[in-house]
C-alpha cells in the first residue's frame, strides 16, 4: 500500500508516493535524488542522514514518511542560497572539518540546528550537538572548531 | 582558493626558500562538493535500468558445501540473475598478495559470511527476498576460533597447507649469548584484538558496460589498477577491456584496499547486460568486509647494567583469519616495527601468518605496525621502569642515530627528527600534569609515552608509479594520478605540489584522480604513499611539460632554450620582459601539429635491491617518526579511562600541507584511540560476529576525543616530493603502547593486552588489589 505524502522540502513544496513505513531517508534518495543524507547506518546510530525536521536534527532513517506530512525539511543541499554556501558549510570546509565528507552533511545538519536555535553556544553545547555523529576519519576538533567560528561572527 | 590560517607552518626556514604553494594550508580540493553533499558518492549514484544486487553468504564459519540450491531464487518474478562459482568464467579467487579466496566459495566455507551467490534483481526488496530462497546445505567441520586453538597440533586444518600461511625467520647476532650475559631480561606477551575499519560508507559500487563494449566499475577502493587486474582474471577478459574509477569513497583506511564488491558487480552487470548496484549493509560490513590482523607477540629483550639494549628476541603471531590478503606484508610490518628505531645487537624474529575461521584480516592503516609497536613500546617502558630510568631517557640512550645500521642492515638515515622529538615531548605539560592531585579519590592520573616508526611504500617492492599533467589550452592543468583520495587530501597535495613545479595559481589545477581511463598507474593509496608515489612521479611529468614547452617557447620568441626563463605561465626572453608567451598559448600550437598535450612522468621508489632473507619487502629506504605522550584518568570505581590529552611531534619530512597534515593526524589518533580503548569486534560460539553496528561496535565521538597536540619536527626528506615523506599511518603506530604506559603509571598495573576496556581494566585492577 502506499500513501500521498505532501511536505516542504528545502523551501519547495513536495508531493510523493510511498509505503506508510518507508523511511524518509529512502524517499529523499530514492524518490527526490537527494543523497546528501547517508544511510551509514539505518538504526539511528551514526547521523550521516541527519537532516532538520521542523527544526531539529533527526536520523532521517528512523522518521517514517508518514510522518511528514505538512511538515518542513532541510537538507544540506537546501543550504546553498544563490550560489552561497551557508556559514556553517564554508567553515567546515575552511577549517578542514570534511575528510573523506561522508559524514560530513549530518554534521552540517546537526551543526544547523544548534546555531538555529542558539546562535552563541558553550562548547560543551556544541559537543552536545554533534555527539550523535560519527566521523569515523576524526575531525572532531576541527568540526568544533567551525561550529565555534560561526558563532562567533 | 582560500587559503586557511590558523596551523603553524611546518617550517620558516623552508618558507624563506621560496615556496609559493608547499608548506601552506589550502583547503581540499573537493572541499565544498563535500560540505554541499553535492558530491555523489557510488552509493548514491543511479543509472538508468540499473539492478539491485545482494550477495548469498554463508551461515556458518567452517563447512563442507553439500548443495547450493538457487532455483527458487531464480524462479522469483524481478529476478534477473543468480550466480554461483559455476558463473565465474576465469580465476574464482582474488587476493592483493596471493589470491586464495573464491570470489564464490565451492567446496568448502571457511568463515561465518563467505560469499556463496549473488543475486540482480529490479529492486531492493526483490533482491532481498530472492536471498531468502536460496538454500545452502552443510555438513559442518569444528571451527577454529583464535590463534591459540590453530596452532595446536590436533587443529582441524583450513588449508591444505595447514594452518600457518606464512613463516618468516630473521637472525642478526646471537640472542642466545647475549641473555646469558644480559643484566636483566624480560619475557612479556602482548595481545591486540580485531579492529574493524567502520568507514561511514559500507562496500560500496555500481557497474556497467558502456557502448564501447567495456566494463566500467565504479567503486570505492584504493588501487583502481589492482582492481582492473583482479577483475580481468576472474573474468577471464583483457584488463584493457575493464575500467575501474575508485574516487570518491567515504573512508577506506586499508579496509578497501583489496577488492571488496568489484568482481561480483562484474559478473552480474557482464551476466545481466545490465547497470548493476551492490551496497553492503552495515551487519554485511561487519561480517563480510575485512579487519585489521589481532596479534599474539611474545617479546623476550635483555639490557645492560647501563640499560642498554642487547638483545631482543621476538615471537609474532599474526590471524590472517580464513584467507590471507595482505597478511604476508602485513606480517612483514610488524617484523620490520619489532625492534622499533632502536639499536640493538642481538636480534631474533620469528614470525607467523596464521590461518583461523574468523573472517579475513587485511589491510588497516599502520599494516601491523600498531600491533608490533604496542608489544616494544610496552617492553621499553617497563624494561626503563626496572632499570629506574626515565622512559625518555631510556629510549633516547637506544634510539639509532643518523649512519647507524638498522635491525636489517640498512643506514639508518634522517634520525635527528625523531631524536629532537622525543627530546622535546620531555617539555609536554602533560608529564607535570600527572604529577598533579586527581580530582576524585577514585581518579588517578597516569602519563604514558610511545614512539613510532614506519615505512613509507612498499619496502624492497620495485615500485614506479606513473602519473601525467595534461595541459588544457583554455588555460587550465590537468592533473592525473591513479592513488585514490578518500579523505587523506592526496588531491589537494598534488595539485600544490604541481602548483609550485608549474608557478601557476592553484585554481588553474585540476586533478582527475583515480579512474584507469584517464589516470596513469600511480599505484594504491596505501602503506602512507600517495603523495611520496604521485607528487614525485609528478615532478617528473611537469619537468617534462616545461621542457618540451620551452624548445616551443624558444622557436616562438625566436630565441634559444637557454635564452628565455620561465615563470607563472609564461616564457620570456630573458633581459626583454616585454617578449614572452604563455604556455596555454603555446599548447594551442602543440595542439595544432597534433602533438600530445600530456605529460607522463615515472618515478623510481628508491628501495634496497634486495629483501633481507627471510622477508618479502624489508626493509624501506625512507621511514616516517613519531613520539606520542598520552595522559589519562583511570576511574578506578568503573575501569573507565578518560585520555584527556595526546601530544604527537612527527617527522613526516617537509609538509605539503599544514591543516591537511595535522588533522590527518588528528584522525590517526582517534582511530588509535578506539585501538586502545574500545574497538574489538567479538564473535559467537559460531563466529558470527557480534558486534557490528556503531551501539555495540564502539568506535570514538566527539565525547570520547582527547585534547591533541600535533606538531611537526622541521625535516626534510631528500628523495620527496618537496621534502615530503608519508604520513596516513604514522600518528596511529603509537597511540595504544603510550596509553598503556599511562595505565601503568595511574594504576600501578601493567596491561599486556588491547582494548582498555573498562571491564579488563577493572578485572585486572582487582586482582592486583589495586581497585
Amino acid at each position: 500500500m502506499e500513501i500521498e505524502v505532501s511536505f516542504v522540502l528545502n523551501g519547495k513544496r513536495v508531493t510523493v508516493k510511498a509505503p506508510p513505513a518507508k523511511s524518509l531517508l529512502r524517499v529523499l534518495r530514492e524518490d527526490l535524488d537527494i543523497t546528501s543524507p547517508k544511510p551509514g547506518c539505518e538504526a539511528g546510530e551514526c547521523g550521516a542522514c541527519t537532516v532538520l525536521l521542523d527544526g531539529k536534527a533527526v536520523t532521517s532513517c528512523l522518521v517514517m514518511i508518514s510522518q511528514v506530512q505538512d511538515r518542513e525539511i532541510w537538507t544540506d543541499e537546501g543550504l546553498v542560497k544563490d550560489g552561497q554556501l551557508d556559514p556553517i558549510q564554508k567553515a567546515i570546509a575552511e577549517e578542514g572539518g570534511s575528510q573523506c565528507g561522508y559524514c560530513t552533511p549530518g554534521f552540517v545538519m546537526s551543526a544547523k540546528a544548534l546555531l538555529n536555535s542558539n546562535p552563541h553556544p558553550t562548547e560543551k553545547e556544541i559537543v552536545e550537538s554533534i555527539s550523535g555523529n560519527i566521523c569515523r576519519c576524526g575531525a572532531y576538533p576541527r568540526l568544533v572548531q567551525a561550529i565555534k567560528k560561526v558563532a562567533n561572527e | 582558493m582560500p587559503e586557511v590560517e590558523a596551523v603553524k607552518l611546518a617550517s620558516e626556514e623552508i618558507l624563506q626558500q621560496g615556496y609559493s604553494y608547499i608548506n601552506r594550508s589550502y583547503q581540499r580540493v573537493d572541499a565544498l562538493d563535500k560540505v554541499t553533499g553535492k558530491i555523489k558518492f557510488f552509493s548514491d549514484m543511479k543509472i538508468e535500468g540499473m539492478l539491485f544486487a545482494r550477495v548469498f553468504r554463508s551461515s556458518v564459519a567452517h563447512a563442507n558445501i553439500v548443495t547450493l540450491d538457487t532455483t527458487e531464487a531464480e524462479r522469483l518474478q524481478g529476478v534477473r540473475a543468480v550466480l554461483t562459482y559455476k558463473d565465474v568464467p576465469g580465476l574464482n579467487a582474488y587476493g592483493a598478495i596471493i589470491p586464495d579466496a573464491p570470489v564464490l566459495g565451492y567446496g568448502k566455507v571457511r568463515f561465518y559470511g563467505e560469499p556463496l551467490a549473488l543475486v540482480a534483481a529490479d529492486d531492493q526488496e526483490t533482491a532481498e527476498k530472492a536471498l531468502g530462497l536460496i538454500k545452502a546445505v552443510y555438513e559442518p567441520l569444528p571451527a577454529v576460533h583464535s590463534m591459540d586453538e590453530s596452532l595446536k597440533p590436533e587443529a582441524p586444518k583450513l588449508h591444505d597447507r595447514g594452518n600457518i600461511a606464512r613463516h618468516a625467520l630473521i637472525l642478526k647476532g646471537d640472542v642466545d649469548r647475549a641473555f646469558k650475559d644480559a643484566h636483566l631480561t624480560l619475557e612479556r606477551t602482548y595481545r591486540t584484538q580485531s579492529q574493524k575499519h567502520m568507514f561511514l560508507e559500507p562496500e560500496a559500487g555500481i557497474a556497467y558496460t558502456d557502448e564501447l563494449g567495456n566494463l566500467n566499475i565504479l567503486a570505492g577502493g584504493q588501487n583502481p589498477y589492482r582492481d582492473k587486474m583482479q577483475v580481468a582474471r576472474s573474468l577471464n577478459i583483457s584488463p584493457e577491456k575493464v575500467r575501474v574509477i575508485n574516487y570518491p569513497a567515504g573512508g577506506a583506511f586499508g579496509g578497501k584496499d583489496d577488492v571488496t564488491v568489484q568482481i561480483h558487480l562484474a559478473l552480474l552487470a557482464t551476466k545481466t547486460k545490465r547497470p548493476v548496484k551492490l551496497v553492503w549493509n552495515r551487519e554485511e560490513s561487519g561480517i563480510g568486509g575485512f579487519h585489521r590482523h589481532p596479534s599474539l607477540i611474545t617479546l623476550k629483550t635483555a639490557v645492560n647494567d647501563d640499560g642498554r639494549l642487547l638483545a631482543n628476541d621476538s615471537h609474532i603471531y599474526l590471524d590472517t583469519g580464513a584467507y590471507q590478503s595482505f597478511g604476508p606484508t602485513v606480517l612483514d610490518v610488524t617484523i620490520e616495527v619489532i625492534n622499533g628505531p632502536y639499536l640493538i645487537p642481538n636480534i631474533r624474529i620469528d614470525a607467523n601468518l596464521v590461518y583461523t575461521n574468523n573472517g579475513i584480516s587485511s589491510a588497516f592503516r599502520g599494516f601491523g605496525g600498531p600491533q608490533g609497536n604496542f608489544a616494544i613500546e610496552s617492553m621499553m617502558d617497563e624494561m626503563a621502569e626496572e632499570m629506574k630510568m626515565d622512559p625518555i631517557d631510556f629510549r633516547l640512550k637506544n634510539l639509532a642515530k643518523s649512519g647507524d645500521i638498522g635491525p636489517f642492515g640498512n643506514s639508518m638515515r634522517n634520525m635527528e627528527g625523531i631524536h629532537e622529538a622525543l627530546s622535546r615531548l620531555r617539555n609536554s605539560p602533560l608529564w607535570q600534569l600527572g604529577k598533579e592531585l586527581p580530582p576524585k579519590p577514585w581518579i588517578r592520573r597516569g602519563t604514558g609515552v610511545a614512539i613510532a616508526i614506519k615505512g613509507v611504500g612498499f619496502g624492497t617492492i620495485p615500485d614506479y608509479p606513473t602519473a601525467a599533467v595534461e595541459l588544457l589550452p583554455q588555460g587550465k592543468i590537468k592533473v592525473l594520478f591513479s592513488n585514490p583520495d578518500y579523505g587523506q587530501g592526496v588531491n589537494t597535495g598534488n595539485a600544490q605540489i604541481v602548483a609550485e613545479a608549474l608557478d601557476l595559481p592553484m585554481n588553474e589545477i585540476e586533478v582527475v584522480n583515480a579512474d584507469t581511463q584517464y589516470s596513469p598507474d600511480t599505484g594504491s593509496s596505501s602503506a602512507s604513499r600517495g603523495t611520496f608515489t604521485s607528487g614525485n612521479a609528478l615532478l617528473v611529468a611537469c619537468n617534462k611539460m616545461l621542457d618540451r614547452l620551452r624548445m616551443e617557447a624558444a622557436l616562438y620568441l625566436e630565441s634559444t632554450r637557454d635564452g628565455i626563463e620561465y615563470a607563472s605561465g609564461r616564457f620570456l626572453i630573458k633581459g626583454n620582459e616585454s617578449k614572452s608567451v604563455s604556455i596555454y598559448d603555446l599548447a594551442k600550437g602543440l595542439r595544432a601539429k597534433g602533438e600530445t598535450l600530456k605529460f607522463e612522468g615515472t618515478f623510481e621508489v628508491p628501495r634496497y635491491p634486495e629483501p633481507v632473507k627471510g622477508t618479502l619487502e624489508v626493509p624501506h629506504v625512507v621511514y616516517m617518526y613519531g613520539a606520542m605522550v598520552s595522559s589519562i584518568e583511570l576511574n578506578t570505581l568503573t575501569g573507565y579511562l578518560d585520555v584527556k590529552n595526546v601530544d604527537l611531534m612527527a617527522d613526516i619530512g617537509n609538509v605539503i600541507n599544514p591543516l591537511l597534515a595535522t588533522t590527518q593526524c588528528e584522525g590517526g589518533i582517534v582511530q588509535g584511540l578506539g585501538f586502545a580503548t574500545s574497538e574489538e569486534l567479538v564473535y559467537n560460539q559460531d563466529e558470527k560476529p557480534m558486534n557490528t553496528n556503531y551501539t555495540t561496535y564502539i568506535v570514538p565521538s566527539i565525547a570520547d576525543i582527547p585534547k591533541m597536540y600535533v606538531e611537526f619536527i622541521k625535516t626534510y626528506e631528500q628523495y620527496g616530493p618537496y621534502g615530503a615523506k608519508g604520513m596516513a599511518e604514522i600518528p596511529i603506530v603509537p597511540v595504544g603502547a603510550s596509553i598503556a604506559n599511562a595505565l601503568k603509571q595511574a594504576s600501578g598495573v601493567r596491561y599486556y593486552q588491547l582494548p582498555l576496556t573498562p571491564g579488563r581494566v577493572l578485572s585486572k585492577l582487582h586482582d592486583q588489589g589495586q581497585g
